[in-house]
C-alpha cells in the first residue's frame, strides 16, 4: 500500500532512495499522479518554511530538493501522459559578468519543488538571452541572480530589456548584494533573500498575474 | 594580470622602519581594545581597482595603495594547494585561460570578468575525497620556492609562478606589519570539491564528511605551523580564510560547525598565540551564530563583516562589547556609488565602533573595480582625519 506521508517524509529528510522507491510504489498502486506530485510539493513547502525559520540549513534543503528531483524523474512521464503540465515556467540565470551559481541553483531546485517548470540559463547570461528564453518557453517568471556588487548593476539592463521587449513575465531578483530597494529601483517585481523566500515570492507574483 | 594577492614589497631584510613599528603598535593596541594614536586601516584591493586608482589619481604605474597610504598591515598567502604542481594549461587565448591547478580543479579565468569559474573537480565523490592524499604541508616549496598556486594565482587576476612566499614576507617586513594566512576546511573544500558537493555531502553524509573536514583541518593546522616556522619570526599575525556563511546565516547548522570546523579554528588560534601572532578570521556572510564561539576560542579579530549580510559593526559592538575586534564592515556598495556625502556618512558611522579600540577600518569584503580611485582617496583621508584618538565624531 503506497503511503504518500512516507514519501513526503523521505523527501523532507533528503532520503532519495526511499523517495524514488515510494514514488514507484505509489504509481504501481495506481495513486493519481497529481496526488503524488502534491505530496512532493507539500513536502518541499515544509522544507522551504523550515529553511526560512532557520530550523534547517542549506545542506538539508539541497538533499531534500535532490530527493524530489529524482522522484519527480520517474513521475514526470506519467504526468505528461495524464496531460498534467506545470502551470508556470520560470527562466532563471546569473547575470552577465557573474559566474556564481550556487544561489541560483538553489532557487531553481526550490522552484522545481513547487512544481514550476524551470529553464536554467546558467551563469554569465546576457540580457538578450533572458528575453529570448522567456519568449521561447512562454515564461511567466524570470529570476535574476548576482553575487558581486560589480555585476549587480547588470540586473538593471536585463529588466530594461525585458520591458523593452514587452515580455509578459514577472521579474524577481536575489543574491548577496541585492536588496528590496534595489529591486524597486531597477523596476523588478520583487526581491527574495533566500531560496525558500524565492518560492513564496514566485507564488505571490504568479498569483497576482 | 595582477590580482588581489600580488603583494610583493619594495624592501628587504629584517630591519623595520620606525613608522612600521608605530603601525605594529597601533594594530596591537587596537586588537587589545586600547585606543592607539588612530584607527588602523587596511584592505584587500582588486587588481583592476589598482589600475583604475592609478589612472584616476595620475599615479605612476608602480604606485601601490599599501605604500601610497602607508596602510597599517598587509596579508600574504603561501602555497596552500593540496598538491604542489604547476598549473596545467588546457586552453589559453587573448580572452581566457583554462588551467588545472594543485586542487586538481579545472578553472576558467576570463580576463574580462572579475572572478574565475570552477569548471570541474577531479574529487567529485566522497570516496575520492576519502582517498585523496594531500602533499606534505611542511614541504619547503610551499614557503621557499616560486611556483603556481591557486589561491594567489587565480582570483580577480591571473598570475603564474608566484614569488617565494618567504621572500614576499621579507620584502614587506620593513614597511608593514605582515600577516600570513591559512585556508581552513570550508575554503579548501570549495576549491577541491566545489561548493555544491561540499554542501550536498554535508547533508548526505554528515558524519562521514565531517571526518574529512577534520582531516582537512589537520592539513590546515600543519600549514599554519609550517609557515610560522618558515617565516622565522617575521610574521605579526595570521589570517584564517574560512567562509562558512552567506547573506542570511551559516551555510550549515551551528552545531555541525561546532563539531567539525571549530576545533581546527581553535587549534590554529592557539598555535598562533603561542607564537605571539594576532589572528583575524575572514568569513563572509552573516556569521552571527558563531561570534560567541569565536570569542570563546580566543579569536582576536573578525573580517569582513559584510554590510550586505545585514551586519553593522556599531550594533555588534553594543551586543558583543570589547570581546572581539571588528575588521571591516564598511559598505562597499556605498563606496561604489561614490557619492561624497554618503561616503562621509558611511565612514563616520563605522568609526563609531572604534571608541575604546577594537576596530580596524576596512571595506566589508575587498575594494572592487567599481570603486573610484577618488572615492578610496576620500575614504583614507576621512579615516585619518576622524579616526584619530580621542575620537570626536561629528553627527553623521
Amino acid at each position: 500500500m503506497a503511503d504518500l506521508r512516507e514519501l513526503a517524509a523521505a523527501i523532507e529528510v533528503g532520503d532519495r532512495t526511499s523517495a524514488v522507491r515510494l514514488t514507484s510504489e505509489a504509481l504501481q498502486a495506481s495513486v493519481k499522479p497529481q496526488e503524488i506530485l502534491d505530496a512532493m510539493t507539500d513536502a518541499m513547502g515544509i522544507i522551504g518554511r523550515r529553511f526560512q525559520d532557520g530550523d534547517i540549513f542549506v545542506p538539508e534543503m539541497l538533499i531534500a530538493a535532490r530527493a524530489m528531483k529524482e522522484a519527480t524523474a520517474i513521475l514526470e512521464p506519467v504526468l505528461v501522459e495524464a496531460g498534467i503540465r506545470p502551470e508556470h515556467t520560470a527562466v532563471i540565470g546569473t547575470v552577465e559578468g557573474d559566474l556564481h551559481d550556487i544561489g541560483k541553483n538553489l532557487v531553481g531546485m526550490m522552484l522545481k519543488g513547487a512544481a514550476i517548470n524551470v529553464i536554467d540559463l546558467g551563469v554569465n547570461v546576457p540580457a538578450a538571452r533572458f528575453v529570448d528564453a522567456a519568449r521561447e518557453h512562454g515564461a511567466s517568471l524570470i529570476g535574476l541572480s548576482a553575487l558581486l556588487t560589480t555585476t549587480m548593476p547588470n540586473m538593471r539592463a536585463v529588466v530594461a530589456a525585458i520591458k523593452a521587449a514587452d515580455v509578459n513575465a514577472r521579474v524577481m531578483i536575489g543574491g548577496a548584494p541585492t536588496t528590496p530597494e534595489f529591486a524597486k529601483q531597477i523596476g523588478a517585481d520583487g526581491f527574495a533573500p533566500d531560496a525558500g523566500a524565492a518560492v513564496d515570492l514566485a507564488k505571490q507574483l504568479l498569483a497576482a498575474g | 594580470m595582477p590580482g588581489m594577492f600580488e603583494t610583493f614589497g619594495r624592501g628587504g631584510g629584517t630591519e623595520r622602519k620606525p613608522s612600521t613599528l608605530a603601525k605594529l603598535d597601533r594594530v596591537r593596541k587596537t586588537f587589545r581594545h586600547e585606543e592607539a594614536d588612530r584607527v588602523p586601516i587596511s584592505d584587500f584591493f582588486w587588481g583592476k581597482f589598482r589600475d583604475r586608482w592609478r589612472a584616476e589619481l595620475g599615479l605612476p604605474e608602480d604606485a601601490d595603495p599599501y605604500y601610497h597610504y602607508d596602510l597599517d598591515f598587509i596579508v600574504t598567502v603561501p602555497n596552500m594547494d593540496p598538491h604542489i604542481r604547476d598549473f596545467e594549461t588546457i586552453r589559453e587565448d587573448d580572452e581566457e585561460v583554462v588551467v588545472k591547478t594543485g586542487f586538481e580543479t579545472t578553472i576558467r579565468k576570463r580576463f574580462d570578468l572579475p572572478m574565475p569559474e570552477q569548471v570541474s573537480w577531479e574529487t567529485d565523490t566522497i570516496e575520492k575525497l576519502e582517498a585523496f592524499e594531500f602533499d606534505d604541508p611542511k614541504d619547503p616549496r610551499r614557503y621557499l620556492s616560486a611556483g603556481d598556486n591557486q589561491i594567489a594565482g587565480v582570483g580577480d587576476g591571473f598570475e603564474r609562478n608566484s614569488p617565494p612566499w618567504v621572500e614576499t614576507v621579507k620584502s614587506l617586513y620593513p614597511d608593514f606589519p605582515v600577516f600570513g594566512s591559512v585556508t581552513e576546511a570550508s575554503e579548501i573544500c570549495t576549491r577541491l570539491l566545489g561548493q555544491l558537493n561540499t554542501l550536498m555531502w554535508t547533508g548526505e553524509y554528515p558524519e562521514r564528511f565531517g571526518e574529512q573536514l577534520l582531516r582537512i583541518g589537520e592539513f590546515s593546522y600543519e600549514i599554519a605551523k609550517a609557515q610560522i616556522e618558515a617565516a622565522d619570526g617575521l610574521l605579526d599575525g595570521l589570517v584564517i580564510w574560512g567562509d562558512v556563511a552567506y547573506g542570511k546565516s551559516l551555510f550549515m547548522g551551528p552545531t555541525y560547525w561546532r563539531k567539525y570546523y571549530k576545533p581546527t579554528v581553535a587549534r590554529i588560534i592557539e598555535l598562533a598565540h603561542q607564537h605571539g601572532l594576532l589572528v583575524m578570521y575572514h568569513g563572509c556572510g552573516n556569521a552571527n551564530a558563531i561570534f560567541e564561539d569565536m570569542i570563546e576560542i580566543g579569536l582576536d579579530g573578525y573580517n569582513p563583516l559584510e554590510a550586505k549580510a545585514d551586519l553593522d559593526v556599531v550594533t555588534l559592538r553594543e551586543r558583543l562589547g570589547h570581546r572581539l575586534t571588528f575588521c571591516g564592515n564598511s559598505d562597499i556598495r556605498v563606496w561604489e556609488r561614490g557619492d561624497p556625502d554618503e561616503v562621509r556618512r558611511e565612514v563616520l558611522h563605522r568609526l563609531r565602533a572604534a571608541e575604546g579600540g577594537g576596530y580596524v577600518f576596512m571595506s566589508d569584503h575587498s575594494v572592487a573595480s567599481d570603486v573610484s580611485g577618488h572615492t578610496y582617496d576620500q575614504i583614507v583621508k576621512l579615516v585619518r582625519r576622524y579616526g584619530t584618538y580621542p575620537l570626536h565624531l561629528p553627527t553623521e
